[in-house]
C-alpha cells in the first residue's frame, strides 16, 4: 500500500467523523462570539450538568442503532428508574445506595424484556419500545401514585449535583480537579502512544509523527482549557467522571472488542453475521438489555438532578438521544456510527439548546432550528454515501 | 497393463443425498466426491439445485436423506460452524460480507483473534489479513479498507480469503463471478488456481461453461436435483450443455 492510497483512505474513513467535529467547533466559536458568558465557567459547569443524562442515554442508543434497532422506550425508562429509586429512598427512607441499586435492577429488567420480545420473538424493536415507552409511563404513574416525590436530599442528591473540589485546595481556582484533568491528559497520551508503536509493530499505518504530535497537543490544550475553567468555578461535578468512565469503557466495547465487533456485524450485514456464526439473537438481546441499564443510570443521574421524581420525568428524552446519534453520524440502516460521534452530536444539540437559551432564542424558534440541523446532519451522511459510491 | 490407480479416500463424498422443500425435489440421490488438489465444477440450469447442494455441504440446510463422508468418515453438518469444524468453508452466492466492515474484520468475523486481556488482537489480525491475501494474489488498497469502497470483484475476492481463517480443506464457491465484469472473473478464476494449489478441494458452482472449464478439473452436471452426467474439463461445450439442457 503506498502512502497516498492510505492518507486518502483515512481521509475518506474519517470524513464524517472530522466533519461532525469542525461542525462542532464552529457551533462553539459563533455561540462564544455571540454571547460572552457562554465560555464561562459557570455556564460549561451548567452544560455539563444539565444535558450529562441525554449522553448517558446517546451511548447505549448508538449501540442500538448499529444494530439496526431503535429504543423509544428510553424516556419512559429514565422515569419509571427514578420513580423506583424514590419510592425505595423517599417513600421507604432507605439509604441512597438502595436506591441506585433498585433503579438499575428497573434498567436491568426492561431491557431483559425488551431484549426478549426484539431477539427472540422477533418483533422489530420500533414495536416492541412503542409499547415500552407506554408501558413504563404507566408503570411510572403507578408507582409514584400520580404524584412527585420529593426530596431524596443528602448522598443521592450529589450524584447530578456534587462537586470533587477542595481536596487539595488552590488559590480561586481548585487544584484537585486540575490535578485529574492532568492525569486524564497525562493518560490519554501514554494510551495514543502506546496504541501507535503497536501499530508500527504490526506495520499498521499511523499518522506521521507531527501529526500525531500535534493532535495530543491541540487535545491536551482544550482539555485542560476545560479542566481550568471548571477549577475557577465548582470544581469536578462527580456527574463528569460517571460520564468519563462510561465513554471510555464504551468506546473499548464498541471498537476494541468482539461483542462490539459484532454489534456492528449485525447491523451492517444480517444474513452474513449469521452465516459467520454470529448470534444475531444473542446480540441484539444484550444491546436492549445494555440500553435498559444505562437508561436507569440516566435516570438515576436525572432524578438525583431533579432533586425527585416526577411522572412526566423524561418525556421526549429519546429524541434527543436517537438525535444526538444520527447528528453524530450514525447511519440510519444500520452498521455505521461511534460512540464518540453520539457524544459529539449531544453535544452539539447542548451547546445550541444552552447557546440559544443565554441569547434568549424563543423555545418554539430553538425547536425549529434543532429539527433543522438534525435534517441537514442527515442529508449530508447521504449525499456523502452517494459521492462514495460514485467515486467507487 | 497399467495396475489400477491407487483408491485415494476423496476428502468429501455425499452418497445418495436428497433435500426437499415440501413438493419440490432439490436434490434426488446426489452423489459428489471431491479430492484435495481438485476443482470440481458442479453446472446446470437455473434452479437445478446447485444453491440447495452448496448450503448443504456448508452445513445450513439439514438433508432429508443420503450420507456425507468427509475422510471417509460420516458426518452430520448440523450448522455453518459444525461445518467449519469439519474443514468446510463457503462462499454463499449472494455477496456474504459486511460492507460496513473493513477487509480485515470481514476475514476475521466471528472467528476473532483476541489478545491477553480478551479485547480485538488488530495487529495480528492484519498480519495474518495481509499474508493471506498475498498468497490469494489479491490487490486490496488496504487491510483496513471498509468494503464499501471496494469494487465488486475485490469484495468477492474478500469473501474467497475469508473461507481460508481456520485453514479449511474444502471450500465451496456458490456463482463466484455471476455478478462480475469479465477482468474481475479473470482475477477471482487465478483466486480459484491458488486454493487448488493450496491443496484444497474446491466444489466451484457456475452456470457459465467458459468459466468452468478454465480451471476445474472435473464438471458435474446436475439436472432437476439428479445428477445427469460427469465429464472431464477437456469435454466439448456441446456435450456438457446437452447434458445440462438434457438434450442429449
Ligand atoms: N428455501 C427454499 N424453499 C423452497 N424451495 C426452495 C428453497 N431453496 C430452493 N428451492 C427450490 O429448490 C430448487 C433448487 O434451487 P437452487 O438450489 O437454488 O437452484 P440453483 O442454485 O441450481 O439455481 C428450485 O426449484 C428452488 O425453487
Ligand atoms: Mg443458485
Amino acid at each position: 500500500m503506498n502512502a497516498i492510497a492510505s492518507v486518502r483512505d483515512a481521509l475518506t474513513r474519517n470524513m464524517r467523523q472530522s466533519g461532525i467535529l469542525i461542525a462542532f467547533v464552529a457551533i462553539v466559536v459563533l455561540f462564544a462570539a455571540l454571547n460572552d458568558s457562554f465560555l464561562s465557567p459557570g455556564n460549561l459547569t451548567n452544560l455539563v450538568l444539565q444535558y450529562s443524562y441525554i449522553l448517558i442515554l446517546a451511548i447505549g442508543m448508538v449501540m442500538v442503532i448499529i444494530a439496526g434497532q431503535i429504543d423509544l422506550s428510553v424516556g419512559s425508562v429514565v422515569a419509571l428508574s427514578g420513580a423506583v429509586s424514590a419510592a425505595v429512598v423517599i417513600r421507604e427512607g432507605m439509604p441512597w445506595w438502595a436506591g441506585v441499586a433498585a433503579a438499575l435492577l428497573v434498567g436491568l429488567l426492561v431491557g431483559i424484556w425488551q431484549g426478549f420480545w426484539v431477539a427472540y420473538v422477533g418483533i422489530p424493536g420500533f414495536i416492541v419500545t412503542l409499547a415500552g415507552m407506554l408501558l413504563f409511563r404507566g408503570l411510572t404513574f403507578l408507582v409514584l401514585d400520580n404524584r412527585s416525590l420529593s426530596p431524596f436530599g443528602g448522598t443521592y442528591y450529589d450524584i447530578a449535583n456534587g462537586f470533587l473540589n477542595g481536596w487539595l485546595g488552590g488559590y480561586g481556582y481548585d487544584v484537585f480537579t486540575l490535578v485529574i484533568f492532568g492525569i486524564a491528559v497525562v493518560g490519554y497520551a501514554v494510551s495514543q502512544w502506546r496504541s501507535r508503536q503497536g501499530k508500527i509493530a504490526y506495520q499498521q499505518s499511523v499518522e506521521s509523527l507531527p501529526m500525531f504530535a500535534l493532535k495530543l497537543v491541540v487535545v491536551a490544550a482544550v482539555v485542560m482549557w476545560f479542566g481550568y475553567q471548571l477549577s475557577t468555578s465548582r470544581g469536578l461535578p462527580v456527574v463528569l467522571i460517571i460520564l468519563a468512565v462510561l465513554i471510555i469503557a464504551y468506546t473499548l466495547v464498541t471498537q476494541k472488542s468482539v461483542f462490539g465487533r459484532h454489534i456492528y456485524a449485525v447491523g451492517g450485514n444480517r444474513h452474513a453475521a449469521e452465516l459467520s456464526g454470529v448470534s444475531v439473537r444473542k446480540i441484539n438481546f444484550w444491546v436492549f438489555v445494555n440500553m435498559g441499564v444505562l437508561a436507569s443510570v440516566a435516570g438515576v443521574v436525572f432524578s438525583s438532578r431533579m432533586n425527585g421524581a416526577q411522572p412526566s420525568a423524561g418525556e421526549m428524552f429519546e429524541l434527543d438521544a436517537i438525535a444526538a446519534c444520527f447528528i453524530g453520524g450514525a447511519s440510519t440502516t444500520g452498521g455505521i456510527g461511534r460512540v464518540g460521534g453520539a457524544m459529539i452530536g449531544g453535544l452539539i444539540m447542548a451547546v445550541m439548546s444552552n447557546g440559544m437559551q443565554l441569547m434568549g432564542v424563543p423555545q418554539s424558534m430553538q425547536q425549529v432550528i434543532k429539527g433543522l440541523v438534525l435534517l441537514l446532519a442527515v442529508a449530508f451522511d447521504i449525499w456523502n454515501k452517494k459521492r462514495a459510491a460514485v467515486a467507487r | 497393463m497399467m495396475p489400477p490407480a491407487p483408491h485415494r479416500t476423496p476428502l468429501l463424498a455425499l452418497h445418495e443425498v436428497s433435500k426437499y422443500f415440501g413438493a419440490v425435489e432439490a436434490l434426488v440421490g446426489v452423489d459428489l466426491e471431491v479430492h484435495a488438489h481438485e476443482v470440481v465444477a458442479l453446472v446446470g440450469d437455473n434452479g437445478a439445485g446447485k444453491s440447495t447442494l452448496a448450503q448443504v455441504v456448508a452445513g445450513v440446510l439439514s438433508t432429508d436423506a443420503g450420507q456425507i463422508e468427509i475422510d471417509g468418515e460420516p458426518v452430520t453438518l448440523g450448522s455453518a460452524s459444525a461445518a467449519n469444524r469439519l474443514g468446510v468453508a463457503s462462499v454463499f452466492q449472494d455477496l456474504a460480507v459486511c460492507e460496513n466492515l473493513d477487509v480485515t474484520a470481514n476475514l476475521f468475523l466471528g472467528r476473532e483473534l483476541r489478545n491477553r486481556v480478551g479485547l480485538l488482537h488488530e495487529g495480528e489480525m492484519e498480519v495474518q489479513t495481509r499474508e493471506l491475501l498475498e498468497r490469494l494474489t489479491v490487490r486490496i488498497p488496504s487491510v483496513r479498507t471498509t468494503l464499501r469502497q471496494l469494487s465488486a470483484g475485490q469484495r468477492q475476492a474478500v469473501a474467497i480469503a475469508r473461507t481460508l481463517i481456520g485453514n479449511p480443506r474444502i471450500v465451496v464457491l456458490d456463482e463466484p463471478t455471476a455478478a462480475l465484469s469479465v477482468a474481475q472473473t479473470g482475477e477471482v478464476l487465478t483466486h480459484i488456481q491458488r486454493l487448488r494449489e493450496m491443496g484444497l478441494g474446491v466444489i466451484l458452482i457456475s452456470h457459465n461453461l467458459n468459466d468452468v472449464r478454465a480451471v476445474a478439473d472435473r464438471i458435474e452436471v446436475l439436472r432437476h436435483g439428479r445428477n445427469n452426467g460427469s465429464f472431464p474439463a477437456t469435454a466439448s461445450h456441446e456435450s456438457i450443455l446437452a447434458a445440462i439442457t438434457g438434450a442429449a
